[in-house]
Formats: C-alpha cells, sequence, structure tokens
C-alpha cells in the first residue's frame, strides 16, 4: 500500500466519523460484574450536541440491559425521553413495514436473464404478499418466477441489534463526553480454584482464577473490568442459592482477618489489571491467587443420618481440611466457586480427585471440604438391638464396623446424626464428643488392611 | 482495475488504524498435541449399569503437551482442537515462562450463520453473487444489515434486499481475513514475553462427554464350586475430538462433581431463507398425515431403544464366555491398577487412540478358580403369609487373595454364565445378570441372581395370639406396657434338586419385636436372626420360630 493511499483513506476514515452520532472509537467502557448475573455497564463516550431537541444512539448496548436502569449523563443537556428498540431488522419486518408504501421490484425471466423493473405498492402480508402495480393487484411470485423486492431504506426503528436511543435538549451545539450507565444480565463471574495436593508433606499449592462469561448478546471492547464478590440482592428476588449446595457444613471457622483487597460496603472487589475484550460467547479466566505449600489435613468422614441399618458398607468421605488465613493458610478470601483437586499419579502426573463448591469465605477462615467417595475406607452401622423400655423409652444398640483396604491407619470422623429429643448415650465403647444435640462424633482410628468396631447404647424416647 | 477498488484500500487502512488500539496481541498458534493423556471417570450419579453411547454423562481429564515459539511481545496463544466438550474453567497451562495474563474460550465456532454474524457486527464487505436459472451470474458489492437468525437483510447498490427470497440463486462471499472465527473447539491464553522462547506446555482441562463402565463375566464351573471372573474395562469418547496415540487411564469410585452447568458452545448453524410470508393463489391446504399402522404389539422404538440398550462389551462378553479356552491372558494386557488418593486408577498398559465417538474396551480382571458358595436366600418378617416362590441364589465368596481375588472391584455389572449338558454338548449358558457395587480388598463379594423354579420357599403365619391378662415384663430389667402378641410363622423350603443345598432365612425385626423361641438356633447378621438350613436332595424342610411385639 503506497502512501497516497494511506493518506486517501484516513481522509475517507474522519469523513466516515463525522457522520456518527455517537464515537464508538473514543468509547471507554466500565463494566462492574456481580455474582449473580448482574451487572452494571458504565459507557463513556462524546455526544455531539446539535442544541434544541435531538435523539441520541447507542448502538452496541447490551441486548439483555435493563431499560429501566438506564441514565444518561452529560454537561447541558436534559433527557426528554428513553427508547428502547429492540424490533429486530428481518425480511418478514421489513415486509410487514412496507405496508403502504412502494417497493421496486424486478422480474427477471428466467430464459433470458432479462430485467423488468416495476414499482408495486404493498397492499398486505397475510400469508402471502398482496402488491398494487399500476392498477392491477397481484400476489408476490403466484407464477413461481423470480421476482426481487428492493427496498429504498431500513425503517427507522427496526435495528440489526437492540439499540437504545435517547432524546434530549441540549443547551449549545458542540461534542462533550457522556456516560451512559445501566444494568444488565448475562453477565457473570465465579472462581475456580486448582488446588494440587502432595500426600508426601500434606501440602496444597492452590491456585485461584476468575472465570467471567458472557452471554449478553454483545461483545465489550476494551472495557476496565471490575468484579465483586458477594451477593448484592435485587429488590423482589429471592435469595437464588446455587443448586446442590452441599450439606455437610465446609466452613468450620469463620474467619476474622482483614484482606488487602478493595472493598465496596460488605463485599470484595477483584478488579482486573488489565483493560480486556469481552466477546459475546466468551469464557474468560483470569488469576487472582497463587499460593504454594499450604498445609492441609486428609481425613475421612461418615455420618449415619439416623439410628438405622446398612445393609452393605458405605463408603466414608474424602475430606481436606486447610485455612484461609495469613498463618499457614491461603492468605486472602476466597469469593464463591469450585474448588478442583488434583493428586499426583505415580508417574508423577497430576489427576483430578473431586471438586466442590465453596461459598464466599473470609479470610482466616477453616475449610473442610469433601472430594467424594473413599474407595477403601467404609463403614457399616447396624442397629444390634432396638429394646422397648416403656411406651416412651427405647433402648438402641448400635454397632458400627470400619473397615480399611489401604496399606495404611486412617482415623475416620464417624458421626451418628438424628439424636433428636432427649437421646442420650448410655454407654459406648470409644468416648463421643457432641458437636451439637443432634449428633455424636467419634474419632475412629482403623488400622492398615483392617477393621474397628464401636458399639453405643442409646437411650431415646423414640 | 486500481480504480475498481478504493473501498477494498480503505477497508486495509482502518485495519490498520483500529488494530493497534484494539489490541497488541499477536495470535500464534500451539502446534498440535505432541503427546495427550487422557484419563476417563464414570458418570458419578450413574448406577452399576452401563451407559448409552449417545448420552455420555462421564468426564475426562485431557492433558496435551503442545510446543510453542514465542517472539518478544504480547501473543494471543491459541489451542486448537481441544475437545468440544471442554470446561473451559477447569483448563490449566503450566510451562509458559512469564504466565498467563487470561485465558478464554471463544464459544462461536465456523459456521455459515457465525461468518454472517461476524460480518454483520463488523459492517465488513461481503460480495454477493446472483445467479438466474439460465445461468447467468452478476455480483455486486453490500453490507449485511441483519444477522441470520431472523433471516439475512443485505444492502446493495441497489437498495435493501433480502437474501434468497427472490427466487434465484444467491449466495454471500466474505473476506478471507476478517472473520476471527476457528473451525475447531479453541482456547486461547493471552501472555506477554521478552525474548524469543522456544516452549513445551501443557495443557490440562476436563472435558464433559466421556464415560467409561466396568462389565464382568462369571463363569461357574460344572461343579457349582469356584467360578472364573473376567472383566473388561469399556471407555467412550463421544466428543468431536479424538485423541491419536494417547496414554488412557481410567479413574474408579465415586467423586464430587459440583461444576453445574458447561457454559454453551455454538456448533453453527445454517444460513436460512427466512422471507416475507410466501403464500400464493395456488396454495392447497396442509395434506392430512396418515400414521403407519403397525402390527398389534409392534414398537418400533422399543426395537432401537433395544439396539442401542445392547452394549459393546456384551457381545464380547458372549464370545468370550463361549469360547474361553481360546481368551489368552498376558499381564500386559491388563490395565495396571494403582491407589490415586483414595480413588483407583488404572492405566491402559500400551498407547492407545481414543477416536471420536467411539467405545474401546480394555481387560480388567481375569481371575480363575475363586472359590465360590451358592446360597439359597430369603429375606422375610414375622406376620407374614406368602404363596411358594423361588428362592433367590447368591454366589457368595471373599474378595481376599486366599480366594484368587483381592484386588479392587470397580462397581459395574455382571453376566453370570453356568454350563449346560455334558461330555461334548457341554455349554456356557447365561444364567442371569447382576450388579456389583465398588468393592475394596477383603469385602464379602456377592453376585444376586434370580432363582429358578427347583427350590421353592413360603412362610405361613399360623397363629397369633393376645394372652390375657398380659404377663408384667419377661425379662430382665426390661418393663413393659400395652397387649402383648403372640406369632408363630412357619418357613417351608422345597428342594427339587438332586443334590443337597444351603438356604438362608433372614427375619426382619422391628424395634421392640423380639424372637423369642425357634425350631433352629438362628445365627445373627446385620443385627438380624438368620436361620441356615440345609435341604437334603429331593427333600423339603420346616421349620417354625415365634416373635411378640407389644401394641
Amino acid at each position: 500500500m503506497n502512501i497516497r493511499t494511506v493518506l486517501a483513506a484516513s481522509c475517507a476514515l474522519a469523513a466516515l466519523q463525522s457522520t456518527l452520532p455517537a464515537f464508538a472509537q473514543d468509547k471507554a467502557l466500565a463494566i462492574t460484574i456481580y455474582a449473580d448475573d448482574l451487572a452494571l455497564v458504565q459507557d463513556k463516550r462524546p455526544v455531539d450536541v446539535a442544541g434544541g431537541r435531538q435523539r441520541i444512539e447507542f448502538a452496541g448496548v447490551s441486548a439483555q440491559i435493563r431499560p429501566e436502569t438506564v441514565s444518561l449523563s452529560a454537561n447541558g443537556i436534559t433527557i426528554v425521553e428513553q427508547n428502547f428498540d429492540f424490533d429486530l431488522l428481518t425480511p418478514a419486518k421489513l415486509m410487514e413495514k412496507a405496508v403502504g408504501s412502494v417497493v421496486t421490484i424486478v422480474r427477471v425471466n428466467p430464459a433470458t436473464g432479462q430485467e423488468t423493473r416495476e414499482q408495486a405498492e404493498v397492499l398486505a402480508t397475510n400469508n402471502g404478499v398482496v402488491l398494487k402495480i399500476g392498477d392491477r393487484i397481484e400476489v408476490l411470485r403466484d407464477d413461481g418466477l423470480p421476482v426481487r423486492v428492493i427496498f429504498d431504506k431500513v425503517p427507522e426503528n427496526l435495528r440489526s441489534k437492540p439499540t437504545l436511543s435517547v432524546t434530549v435538549d441540549g443547551d449549545r451545539r458542540g461534542s462533550r463526553p457522556a456516560t451512559l450507565s445501566y444494568l444488565t444480565s448475562g453477565l457473570g463471574w465465579r472462581a475456580d480454584y486448582v488446588a494440587l495436593y502432595d500426600d508426601a508433606s500434606s501440602k496444597i499449592d492452590v491456585q485461584g482464577w476468575v472465570t467471567l462469561t458472557n452471554s449478553s448478546g454483545t461483545t465489550y471492547d476494551n472495557a476496565e473490568t471490575t468484579l465483586v464478590a458477594g451477593s448484592p440482592l435485587r429488590a423482589g428476588e429471592y435469595d437464588s442459592r446455587p443448586y446442590g449446595r452441599p450439606q455437610r457444613p465446609q466452613l468450620v471457622e469463620a474467619g476474622t482477618e482483614t484482606g488487602d483487597r478493595e472493598r465496596l460496603g460488605d463485599f470484595y472487589l477483584y478488579p482486573l489489571a488489565e483493560r480486556t475484550t469481552i466477546a459475546n460467547m466468551q469464557t474468560k479466566q483470569v488469576s487472582f491467587l497463587d499460593v504454594h505449600g499450604v498445609p492441609a489435613k486428609h481425613g475421612y468422614e461418615f455420618r449415619n443420618y439416623w439410628m438405622g441399618t446398612q445393609e452393605e458398607p458405605q463408603s466414608a468421605k474424602t475430606v481436606y481440611r486447610f485455612a484461609t488465613g495469613s498463618a499457614e493458610g491461603l492468605g486472602d478470601q476466597l469469593p464463591a466457586g469450585v474448588l478442583r483437586f488434583y493428586m499426583r499419579d505415580k508417574q508423577g502426573d497430576p489427576q483430578f480427585i473431586g471438586e466442590s463448591t465453596i461459598d464466599h469465605t473470609p479470610m482466616g477462615s477453616t475449610l473442610s471440604v469433601s472430594t467424594g467417595d473413599a474407595f477403601d475406607v467404609k463403614v457399616k452401622p447396624v442397629v444390634e438391638k432396638r429394646e422397648r423400655l416403656s411406651s416412651r423409652r427405647w433402648r438402641t444398640t448400635m454397632k458400627y464396623t470400619l473397615s480399611n483396604a489401604s496399606p495404611r491407619a486412617v482415623t475416620v470422623t464417624l458421626q451418628q446424626d438424628g439424636l433428636w429429643g432427649d437421646t442420650r448415650i448410655q454407654s459406648e465403647t470409644m468416648r463421643s464428643t457432641r458437636p451439637n444435640a443432634d449428633m455424636a462424633e467419634w474419632q475412629v482410628n482403623v488400622p492398615a488392611n483392617g477393621t474397628s468396631e464401636l458399639s453405643v447404647v442409646f437411650d431415646s424416647s423414640y | 482495475m486500481r480504480r475498481a477498488h478504493p473501498t477494498r484500500s480503505i477497508l486495509m487502512a482502518l485495519t490498520v488504524l483500529v488494530a493497534p488500539a484494539a489490541a497488541h496481541a499477536q495470535d500464534i498458534t500451539a502446534s498440535a498435541p505432541v503427546d495427550v493423556s487422557v484419563t476417563v471417570y464414570r458418570d458419578p450419579y450413574r448406577n452399576e449399569g452401563g451407559f448409552d453411547l449417545n448420552n455420555l454423562n462421564g468426564f475426562a481429564l485431557v492433558t496435551e503437551t503442545r510446543r510453542v515459539v514465542l517472539t518478544p511481545g504480547q501473543h494471543r496463544l491459541r489451542f486448537e482442537g481441544v475437545a468440544d466438550g471442554i470446561e473451559p474453567a477447569s483448563a490449566i497451562v503450566s510451562g509458559l515462562p512469564t504466565g498467563v495474563i487470561e485465558k478464554n474460550r471463544d464459544a462461536a465456532l465456523l459456521s455459515p450463520a457465525a461468518l454472517i454474524d461476524a460480518a454483520e457486527a463488523q459492517q465488513g464487505r461481503v460480495l454477493l453473487s446472483r445467479t438466474t436459472p439460465s445461468g447467468l451470474t452478476t455480483r455486486s458489492e453490500g453490507t449485511i444489515r441483519s444477522g441470520a437468525d431472523g433471516g439475512v437483510v443485505i444492502e446493495t447498490t441497489d437498495g435493501i434486499e433480502a437474501l434468497r427470497c427472490s427466487g434465484l440463486q444467491e449466495s454471500v462471499s466474505f473476506e478471507a481475513s476478517r472473520t476471527g472465527l476457528s473451525a475447531k473447539p479453541t482456547l486461547s491464553v493471552l501472555t506477554r514475553v521478552n525474548r524469543r522462547i522456544e516452549a513445551t506446555i501443557q495443557l490440562s482441562y476436563l472435558a464433559r462427554g466421556f464415560d467409561w463402565a466396568a462389565d464382568y463375566v462369571v463363569s461357574l464351573a460344572p461343579d457349582g464350586k469356584t467360578l472364573d471372573v473376567g472383566g473388561w474395562i469399556t471407555l467412550a469418547n463421544g466428543n468431536g475430538t479424538g485423541f491419536p496415540g494417547a496414554s488412557v487411564q481410567i479413574v474408579a469410585g465415586r467423586l464430587n462433581r459440583d461444576s453445574g452447568e458447561i457454559e454453551p458452545i455454538d456448533f453453527g448453524r445454517p444460513i436460512l431463507a427466512r422471507c416475507w410470508p410466501r403464500g400464493s393463489t395456488s396454495d392447497t391446504p396442509d395434506p392430512i398425515y396418515i400414521e403407519r399402522a403397525y402390527p398389534l404389539g409392534f414398537e418400533p422404538w422399543r426395537f432401537r431403544q433395544r439396539a442401542m440398550a445392547m452394549p459393546a462389551p456384551m457381545a464380547a462378553m458372549a464370545e468370550s464366555a463361549m469360547a474361553k479356552d481360546d481368551i489368552v491372558v498376558t499381564a500386559t494386557g491388563r490395565a495396571e491398577q494403582e491407589d490415586l488418593g483414595d480413588l483407583k486408577l488404572y492405566r491402559v498398559p500400551d498407547r492407545s487412540t481414543v477416536a471420536s465417538r467411539q467405545a474401546k474396551q480394555v481387560r480388567l480382571i481375569d481371575s480363575l478358580a475363586v472359590p465360590v458358595k451358592r446360597i439359597y436366600a430369603f429375606d422375610t418378617y414375622p406376620n407374614n403369609t406368602t404363596e411358594f416362590e423361588p428362592m433367590e441364589v447368591i454366589l457368595r465368596t471373599q474378595n481376599d487373595k486366599a480366594s484368587n481375588l483381592g484386588v479392587p472391584l470397580p462397581s459395574g455389572r455382571v453376566a453370570v454364565f453356568e454350563t449346560a449338558g455334558s461330555g461334548a454338548a457341554t455349554r456356557k449358558l447365561l444364567a442371569g445378570e447382576t450388579s456389583l457395587r465398588d468393592l475394596a480388598v477383603n469385602e464379602e463379594t456377592e453376585f444376586k441372581l434370580s432363582g429358578g423354579p427347583a427350590v421353592q420357599v413360603r412362610q405361613t403365619t399360623e397363629s397369633r395370639e393376645r394372652p390375657d391378662p398380659p404377663p408384667p415384663g419377661v425379662k430382665g430389667q426390661t418393663i413393659r406396657t400395652g397387649a402383648r402378641f403372640n406369632l408363630v410363622d412357619r418357613v417351608e423350603i422345597t428342594n427339587a434338586h438332586p443334590f443337597p443345598i444351603e438356604a438362608e432365612v433372614e427375619v426382619y425385626i422391628d424395634g421392640g419385636e423380639e424372637l423369642v423361641r425357634a425350631d433352629r438356633e438362628p445365627e445373627r447378621k446385620n443385627g438380624r436372626p438368620l436361620f441356615r438350613i440345609t435341604v437334603p436332595a429331593n427333600e423339603s424342610v420346616e421349620f417354625r420360630y415365634q416373635t411378640v411385639y407389644y401394641e
């Protein structure tokens, strides 16, 4: 390309810009994404104000914009009205809007390719297009022969994409910066954690990524992006907790440490370091946490939900417990997300061993996360005897058999839940603790390739 | 000729001016995988049965080794041809010296509709070519005014027109360099380096659309005292991406999956001519469809389902059972097992190709002469009169070295074969199908089969009495109130076999209920009375037990 062409092109570009209503090139986007399908878009761009009443169009706003949240601010203009046009341009809409007006039809002779042009008025588009040509009325392509229909222009309120238009009253002529801000759905984020557990040293390396997804139908170019950890409840909406939340409590101790991240009220902010383009239908990840060698405790947990017999031995849950504090922990607050655990196989390759969702977790907490069932560590609870002492008193003898097929000794946290009412433990072969009134808990050691037994007699009113 | 392309020059200049402002990143495509490892996990919510090849709900960890050359600057490093079931959030890239600024997965793949949408978004020029029935083709430049979803509207020098609504052959072509779309699922990372780097990078991610199942074949010896256990691992890849020469592992055990819905991927749509209403005066009403009549009982969809449900391994299982002596059992051909935390990992010994939409089988286990007990079982409870019914058959053994087993057995389906006939007419026939749960070493292992008519059982409640007045407590410190009921139940077992059988009757007793007397001394299992009875050849046995309960 020679210099003359470039110059010509630049001139052409300048000419093109002066005709645009709002300069897309100069726009500065700022996007704040909340965790529950809600984002605040701030769109700064210069607008040309003509003085007096005028319409300003913003194409390329989110297709899932909530029009009632739109606000436009600029010096010296008053907003008269706002419209959100979502009547999308399609061939059918084009024809429908042409009813009563004149289009050009071009008949093409199939044999010779010869074209005949005529002006036609569109009368109706109900199950077929009815045209008035001169003083004749005919149905478009009734004979199946090719006919092109040419429209002069696209009707004003048919858009290729949702467009926001604002009618304003300007005080004087001239370009000035304006800020358009609105709430939209279709943008969301969560955290994804990769935890590599080292069996030999009982330590984990944890990487944290924020994952943001865009299904709003629009691409946001070069946007300054901030993520907010926390769920500001919108008015009129219920607290919709994510589906499939694990039943066992994961937050053992809620932390009391303060991180050095920026805050917004009660929420932490995660600004992305660089401007980024969030394309439509894109999944994007940016790192925010990378810590190594955090102590983690590998254990087993089994909960029997009521005083009942399990016909077959049930696997205990594999549990990893670690801290998020600055000492001996991850040293950060954790936004809600999915924690994936990996472990190296015999050849040293990391393999996936299970995952769990975690909630927003303050710094200084203790988390206990389950990755799945242990193949080799099982518990079989059996009701050995159930006697009725009186019409309101029962005695239940439970025996728990714990088996361990792995070549090393393990400790299982065994929990008997469902101790409602004034249930007492009459006797037990090992000392229990009572984490709460409904549950008794034992720490049972099971030898390598061996079994352990625990017998407990409960005295209950049911 | 030079005058014909002023618009093209402007467009190129525009690109040059705009591109540096948008991103400094330069696209670099990493090499195709030079090495790949696939670890397949089963659907955590599927029971012991097989999987449906058309709906695989397991997943895999894919680790690809790729090579890349980076020059100083900022790069968008593209990994093309990742599995289409990729969960982009799980992707890990290691081996880049300066780390990763951001990772992206664009869901829009190259497709006719994606091209239209891209041309519409960029307001790029397209070339519209139109051919009349006589073969005359004209070309004109235009811009796309609306995308592919609702029908394409195009603006040319003539005015506004709709694509493919005129009855002429119409098509659009695009500028090759401007689409920005990839043909295969692509993951990209943004990275910055300050010197030239040749790196070997590992990309690992979880991908859906995989599954595996264990299938066992159990063959009983003619004397019924031992059985041979053979097992296959069947793994399947439902992705459109294949993994040639991969090292393949499978993981047994149930692990948590909490990721929820996968982010959508747009595999593309065709460009449809969506036009204005096109009715004409010669249109006739829609014809009435008459459904094809099938003979009674013939349901074509059921046949299709059955064909689908017939799992690939079944054929192989049947075959292996028919010709057991032909199996060459080699240690190298079998998957090697190791512990992976609290899970079990099986390594396919040789590199293998996990092709797209393919199921493949690897030998899991071969254990010969496993001693087994054949038990006829009946579960019952007091105060229950039943008709004669066949007793359930349990083949019981212990998963330990003494029983020639002693390996973890992943849950799966079991086909049990028994020998019929004698001498030259000996055949192995399917005796039943059952399933196994995840069995650790040293666990009691039972194959449960529905029994045949030869061994029948019946329980009859003989009497139900309330002695009056109720006695004031019977045993020890137990104090009872309310009325006491006395129940006597009789169990009869008939054996039509010419050999004696072992039977087990387990009595489920409610809380407060008590077994007070029986013709035979019961053992205890699961906290319940269990009667173990030997029934002689071609004879029957009966016994009574008495229970009490309080109102």
